[in-house]
């Protein structure tokens, strides 16, 4: 589903280089949760920009859902980040001057051959599904923090996308509204999505199936539950191997 | 793909910012609609065709210090003088000119009337026989006034000798304007109880002062009566001449004139072409009063427009960085501020309709300006769409290569 290879990044000022990225590999397969955990600065953003085609790597390989990305331009990655990426943001997001249900149908707007008709149904079927029906005519300051993210994770689902990308999805929230916000996520997961989730949070990295450990630019290692699925492997420097878990 | 619904309910969430940037569009379209109909109607009044051969006419006129020294007799020897300047073709005396703002004005009826109610007013030329010729006003139908028609108009006999003159000539506009169906040669027409018959009609040619409205048919309304002029009654001399020689012609003119009145002033000397200059001055002046506001006014209207979109633009950089990771591409970003813009000026220029429409019937009632023809709408609706567009272009650019990295950077 999602695999790069040796992927690095380097941000160039005129005084500074930041290696962002170094050598950074790794396999996400369809189905999978993982999460991203490191230390701040250590990368774990600019990982996620990468995988969701908000930028271009500076070297190695990315295979986006059989799609190679290299050389792709800026209309095609466009495309692409709407059909196959699902996105939920730490800050939500949301455009503030739209109200819920219009929202969750920006997405489905940059999609060809989606009617009015059909934006409308998928978008109330996204917000049935996170729970937020009785709210479509609210704004988003109208609404909580954890009902925002809700509502952005409808968003993230209205296109029905090969895989969700999630930065600190619980960053901005209390502990009973994370709890929510991590509680859907899952059941998402269970129900069969793909989610790639940065935090800092190890209690929220333990509910994922595996974690990449981040420091430096490098995937430095991997903690692991083999137990709920052993089908896992990540590769980079420092990163080692679960015994028996090749495709 | 942009479609307005969503646009239209963002502008909803920014109404007092979008109203007044309406409101300035609406003010514009309506104040450029009228002012270029009237920049339009001032540009044809210049253009308006004279009916005389102007090239080759140039005009003087004898300052007389009291009635008596400038009588019809001395007018007939002033002629044969500037006749006799080399290149002179023909000279008349005229009572009044064309564009030179005094007229004298009767009016003419198709029944003989009591009052002067009721009739069409028109400016009387006369000064001799070679009055037409001179001017270059041809014969259409019928014929000139025979040599022995002519009278000699004095201050002292001035209203018996008119009231006593029983022929005209009048010009087609006029002939059209009495007797629209029928030939008005041999007519009668009838100034207060007189009547007039007319033995001709001549092409036309555009009065001492014209209207405001350039189309007016009665700009060209004129009747010719069979008078000899003289400088008493502030006639002018006309001379016919080849363009080339007219200068030369002028100076010579104006010096036998002198030495023959070396006690007199020369009120005027100059070409037609110049003295039409000068009526026109005024339309010319406010013309490009008119344009400069115009410009000026989109100007304004332009960085009203850009530096509201730039503010948006900045405003909303992050949510352009998330509908960018959304899946956005460019050119959809462009399209909707293009879109928002369009929508923006299509209410202004909807409003300003009214608005026009308004200021024109203002206009009318207080000054000689006619109604705004319809097709002014669409001409200012075209100008500030394209306005918008070209206003909203540099902001929406910028807002175009906001990069899609900043919906997960905090900008
Ligand atoms: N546009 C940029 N230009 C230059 N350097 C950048 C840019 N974006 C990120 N960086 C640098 O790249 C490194 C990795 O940043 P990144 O945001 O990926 O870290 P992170 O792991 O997400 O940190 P945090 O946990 O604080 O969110 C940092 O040193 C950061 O300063
Ligand atoms: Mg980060």
């Amino acid at each position: 589903m999602l695999d790069m290879r040796n992927v690095s990044k380097i941000y160039r000022t005129t005084t500074v280089e930041t290696h962002a990225l170094r050598d950074f590999s790794l396999d996400v397969r369809e189905g999978e949760f993982v999460a991203v955990t490191g230390p701040s600065g250590s990368g774990k953003t600019t990982f996620l920009t990468i995988a969701g085609l908000l930028e271009e790597l500076t070297h190695g390989e990315y295979v986006l859902d059989g799609v190679d990305v290299h050389g792709l331009d800026d209309n095609q990655r466009s495309r692409l980040r709407n059909e196959k990426i699902g996105f939920i943001f730490q800050a939500f997001n949301l455009i503030p001057d739209l109200n819920v249900l219009d929202n969750v149908e920006v997405p489905l707007h940059y999609r060809r051959g989606i009617g009015a008709a059909e934006r409308r149904r998928r978008a109330t079927q996204a917000l049935e599904r996170v729970g937020l029906s009785a709210r479509v005519r609210h704004y988003p300051a109208e609404l909580s923090g954890g009902q925002q993210q809700r509502v952005a994770i409808a968003r993230a689902l209205a296109g029905s996308p090969r895989l969700l990308l999630a930065d600190e999805p619980t960053g901005n929230l209390d502990t009973a509204m994370a709890r929510g916000v991590m509680d859907l996520i899952e059941e998402l997961h269970r129900e069969g999505a793909t989610v790639v989730m940065v935090t800092h949070d190890p209690d929220l990295a333990a509910r994922a199936e595996r974690n990449v450990h981040i420091v430096d630019g490098m995937a430095s290692g991997i903690i692991e539950e083999p137990s709920m699925r052993p089908a896992v492997r990540a590769q980079g420097e420092g990163a080692f191997r679960i015994p028996g878990a090749e495709d | 793909m942009t479609t307005l619904r969503p646009i239209l309910s963002a502008l909803r969430r920014h109404k007092i910012a979008a109203l007044l940037i309406v409101l300035e569009i609406a003010l514009a379209f309506a104040i450029v609609s009228n002012a270029l109909y009237i920049v339009v109607g001032r540009l044809q009044r210049i253009d308006l065709p004279s009916g005389i051969d102007e090239p080759g006419l140039v005009l003087l006129q004898l300052a007389t210090a009291g009635a008596g020294r400038g009588t019809v007799a001395s007018a007939q020897a002033d002629l044969a003088a500037l006749r006799a300047i080399p290149g002179v073709e023909s000279a008349t005396a005229i009572n009044s000119l064309p564009l030179s703002h005094s007229q004298w004005g009767l009016i003419y009826a198709l029944h003989p009337m009591r009052t002067f109610s009721g009739g069409v007013q028109a400016p009387v030329y006369f000064g001799g026989p070679d009055l037409l010729k001179t001017l270059g006003v041809r014969m259409l139908q019928g014929m000139s006034f025979p040599p022995s028609a002519y009278r000699d108009l004095t201050p002292q006999n001035a209203f018996k000798i008119f009231v006593a003159a029983r022929q005209a000539l009048i010009t087609q506009a006029y002939a059209k304007r009495l007797w629209p169906h029928a030939n008005a040669v041999g007519k009668i027409m009838y100034m207060g109880e007189t009547p007039v018959q007319v033995i001709g009609v001549v092409s036309n040619i555009i009065k001492p002062y014209i209207s405001a409205n350039a189309h007016d048919p009665g700009n060209y309304y004129a009747v010719f009566s069979p008078f000899r002029a003289a400088p008493d009654l502030n006639a002018w001399y006309a001379l016919r001449c080849r363009p080339a020689v007219c200068p030369r012609v002028l100076k010579a003119a104006a010096g036998k004139l002198q030495a023959m009145h070396p006690t007199e002033t020369l009120n005027a000397q100059e070409s037609f072409m110049h003295m039409r200059q000068r009526y026109f001055r005024n339309d010319r002046a406010m013309a490009w009063l008119l344009a400069g506001t115009v410009l000026a006014l989109l100007a304004v209207t332009a960085v009203g427009i850009v530096g509201l979109a730039s503010f948006w633009v900045q405003q909303r950089t992050r949510q352009i960085g998330v509908r960018r990771a959304l899946g956005a591409r460019r050119v959809d970003i462009l399209r909707y501020f293009q879109t928002e813009n369009f929508l923006l000026a299509t209410a202004g220029i909807a409003l300003g309709c009214a608005a026009a429409i308004g200021i024109n019937v203002w206009l009318m009632a207080h000054y000689a300006v006619p109604r705004l023809p319809i097709l002014y709408l669409p001409i200012g609706a075209v100008a500030l769409w394209t306005l918008g567009q070209f206003a909203v272009l540099g902001p929406a650019l910028r807002a175009a290569r906001v990069p899609p990295t900043v919906a997960m950077r905090a900008a």
